[in-house]
């Protein structure tokens, strides 16, 4: 190993021999390849239904089941020579994520994208400790360059063209970057080694935890998860407590669902499995992990007949691309961790606070297809009424409610109403439309920087059809299709008097 | 510094404490939220893992083979079946030769020792790396540097086109991970049709025979956050070469 022997520090040797034109040169032709070769993936796979179902099976077993295999998770991580930490609050998880990282007197923390983090405000909080948090999706890291914080845009830095890319990315470098992709990607890719080399903390989040071996599973596409668990000496995994799963048996459905579902992919580029730090002899893999596994408002649905079903979420992002009003009113509408249907009902179900939930409650609710976009098949749909329901109940109506249930009534019982919200769902489009495709980036999709292409809907006049959704929304049929309405009730007069744990 | 360890220690020490004490306050909180006693013995899972009909499907040979191909190509992937070792050995030989590939790295396995890589490249004027070979060594830095890296694959799966590398020693997860191009070399029996027939061998083995790292990989790393085009190769290897052998 003479080649670099003598420079001192990790990041000078990694300096030394990075070839960072070697990439450009490398990617060319499969780039063009792939531009030319974009394929839906999920379509060709058969008896989607018969996997919802099992997916739905497998997620109803946990979670009924959860102090079993949270328990069994949680023996077998620490067998395994895992920390476990157990955090009821987001204060408690911030509390011992800082405290880690001033024991490993860290300076630096790699993040690959996760929920929980975010749901945290933990880039801020490590921050006010004095320690840098780098985001090392592609995507993130760019916005972080600028400045800004990630703002809730559907893509993360789909308002910086390439030149603007290319003349933040130009900065760092201390040279002119040319705006070509493959030069820029070539240039992070360089950069983000060497902070992944010098980094002390690695920090995740984690899709699946596998209870019967206490391993965690990462879904992604980039490879900075890999990076965040490989190369740092110490890893951080913040877990929603319900991300248990029990088997590698039930993997193999979770696999199949979750990659299509959020992106159309037959798997992520990467799927890993993870099991305890490094093993002694292995010369890679973190010298110490520690998973915190985080309540924070998530065990306030158990019991709870009407909202439990929330936590099965898998996190595919599948319905906010399936909600045509969510399309129409995009990224911007959104405030929390969470967007979309699901985010317009989990947000105030962590929050324990129904007054709070965003208008597009209102309107997403009407059509059900987020419900029908479901890997596990939770039905968004109703538990967006028995949202609004409770609100009301507490007295929270307003003007827009009076709207909303309206629209609800109507869409609900006119067989016009779904074509009339695709076509509503096209005005959304228009802030992502490029090349006949659309590509989204939404809410939970960002967790592992996904890409999607829908094909884009056929351009017609907006007043047009803006005025028959209005009309059919104010003055439809005011009648709930009678299946949903008998499901409800039969849901309602099972639940016993107290109703669960309370979302006010 | 030593005192540091030790205070190190002592802390994970109450942690682990603390976090045990948390453990049975958060497991009874559930069990009362779900209104009834804490489940302590394994509950009946009548739907583990995937559906009947699913479990026992599997094609044959040669159409696993060209479903892998046809999948792998499709993320993004090139395929190349080949008659034997020495054939991966030539077709790694030539990509080293046509990019001018100056450090490679590759797994510690006994199929790639025997192989004689490190003259055949040395030819054209690269340097092969073997993991882990050498005790004080920063092998992730190693691994960073290399353009090219060479893995054999544990398992692959026809019908998401991927292949599966486990972790040990002599096997880093850094060497599929950190170099440019990636080669993977695919004995065609470890070729299965399923992701589940992979799967279920972890369940089998059990938590202590378990890998730290378990790698599905299925294609060149990508992202799209650059306006929304496709980038190939921003953390993981940007060309990867599964190569069937057999
Ligand atoms: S609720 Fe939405 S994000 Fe969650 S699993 Fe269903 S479709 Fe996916």
């Amino acid at each position: 190993m003479s080649t670099a022997g003598n420079a001192s520090t990790v990041k000078e040797r990694a300096e030394l021999a990075l070839n960072d034109e070697f990439l450009r040169k490398a990617v060319k032709f499969t780039t063009e390849r792939l531009r030319n070769g974009k394929k839906q993936a999920s379509a060709e796979h058969g008896n989607w239904d018969d996997w919802r179902e099992r997916g739905r099976q497998i997620r109803l077993h946990t979670i009924a089941h959860l102090d079993y295999y949270l328990n069994m998770f949680a023996n077998q991580a620490r067998a395994n020579g895992v920390h476990v930490h157990f955090a009821e609050t987001s204060a408690e998880a911030v509390k011992l994520s800082l405290e880690i990282a001033q024991r490993k007197q860290a300076k630096s923390v790699v993040k690959s994208k996760s929920m929980v983090t975010e749901e945290l405000h933990l880039n801020h909080e490590l921050e006010s400790i004095g320690v840098e948090a780098i985001e090392t999706d592609l995507g993130e890291y760019i916005i972080q360059l600028a400045g800004e914080t990630p703002s809730h845009i559907i893509i993360p830095a789909i308002h910086k063209n390439r030149y603007q890319v290319a003349d933040l990315l130009s900065r760092e470098a201390g040279e002119t970057l040319a705006p070509d992709t493959s030069i820029l990607a070539g240039f992070v890719r360089k950069k983000l080694r060497e902070k992944f080399l010098e980094a002390d903390i690695g920090m995740t989040g984690c899709n699946f935890a596998i209870a019967e071996t206490g391993s965690m599973v990462l879904f992604e596409n980039e490879g900075n998860a890999r990076m965040v668990t490989t190369v740092p000496k110490t890893q951080i995994t913040l877990m929603g407590m319900e991300r248990i799963i029990p088997s590698w048996a039930d993997l193999e459905v979770m696999a199949t669902l979750l990659p299509r579902s959020a992106t159309g992919q037959k798997l992520t580029v990467y799927m890993s499995g993870i099991t305890g730090p490094r093993r002694e002899v292995d010369a890679d893999g973190p010298d110490e992990m520690h998973i915190i596994i985080v309540d924070n408002g998530r065990s306030l649905q158990l019991g709870d007949p009407e909202f439990q079903e929330l936590l099965n979420c898998i996190r595919c992002g599948a319905c906010l691309n399936a909600c045509p009003v969510y399309r129409h009113i995009g990224g911007h509408a959104y405030g929390g961790t969470y967007s979309g249907p699901i985010g317009a009902v989990l947000t105030p179900a962590l929050q324990k606070n129904v007054a709070e939930w965003d208008d597009i409650a209102n309107a997403s609710s009407l059509c059900g297809a987020c419900y029908e976009a479901c890997p596990v098949k939770i039905p968004l749909h109703e538990m967006l009424i028995y949202l609004r329901r409770r609100k009301q109940e507490q007295g929270h109506g307003n003007a827009a409610e009076s709207f909303g249930m309206k629209g609800f009534a109507a869409v609900m019982g006119s067989s016009k109403r779904y074509a009339g919200l695709v076509k509503l769902g096209k005005l959304g489009q228009k802030l992502v439309v490029r090349d006949g495709g659309i590509r989204l980036k939404l809410g939970p999709l960002k967790g592992w920087n996904t890409y999607r292409v829908t094909p884009s809907l056929p351009k017609k006049s907006f007043r047009d059809q803006w005025g028959t959704l209005e009309q059919e929304l104010r003055h439809g049929l005011k009648e709930v299709a009678p299946d949903v309405r008998s499901r409800m009730e039969a849901i309602v007069q099972g639940r016993d008097s107290k109703g669960g744990n309370g979302h006010g | 510094m030593a005192k540091q360890a030790d205070s190190h220690e002592e802390w994970l020490k109450q942690q682990a404490e603390d976090s045990k004490r948390k453990q049975e306050a958060f497991m009874n909180g559930i069990a009362q939220k779900l209104r009834r006693p804490r489940v302590t013995s394994a509950p009946e899972h009548p739907f583990r893992g995937a559906p009947d009909f699913w479990q026992a499907f599997e094609w044959p040979l040669e159409e696993r083979v060209d479903r892998f191909e046809a999948n792998f190509k499709a993320a993004g992937g090139h395929v190349e079946r080949l008659a034997d070792m020495e054939a991966a050995k030539r077709f790694i030989a030539e990509k080293a030769e046509a990019l001018g590939a100056k450090y490679v790295i590759r797994q510690n396995q006994p199929e790639l020792n025997g192989l004689g890589l490190e003259e055949t490249l040395a030819a054209s004027g690269a340097e092969v790396r073997v993991w882990n070979s050498e005790a004080e060594e920063n092998w992730r830095a190693r691994a960073a540097e290399s353009d090219f890296g060479i893995v054999i694959a544990d398992y692959a799966a026809a019908y998401t086109g991927s292949v599966t590398v486990l972790s040990s020693k002599d096997k880093g997860r850094s060497v599929s991970l950190l170099p440019t191009v990636l080669f993977v070399l695919i004995p065609l029996e470890r070729l299965k049709t399923r992701l589940g027939e992979i799967l279920i061998r972890f369940d089998e083995a059990g938590r202590e025979q378990l890998p730290a790292g378990i790698h599905f990989i299925s294609g060149p790393s990508r992202s799209a956050d650059i306006e929304n085009d496709l980038t190939i190769g921003v953390h993981g290897p940007g060309v990867v070469h599964a190569l069937l052998i057999g």
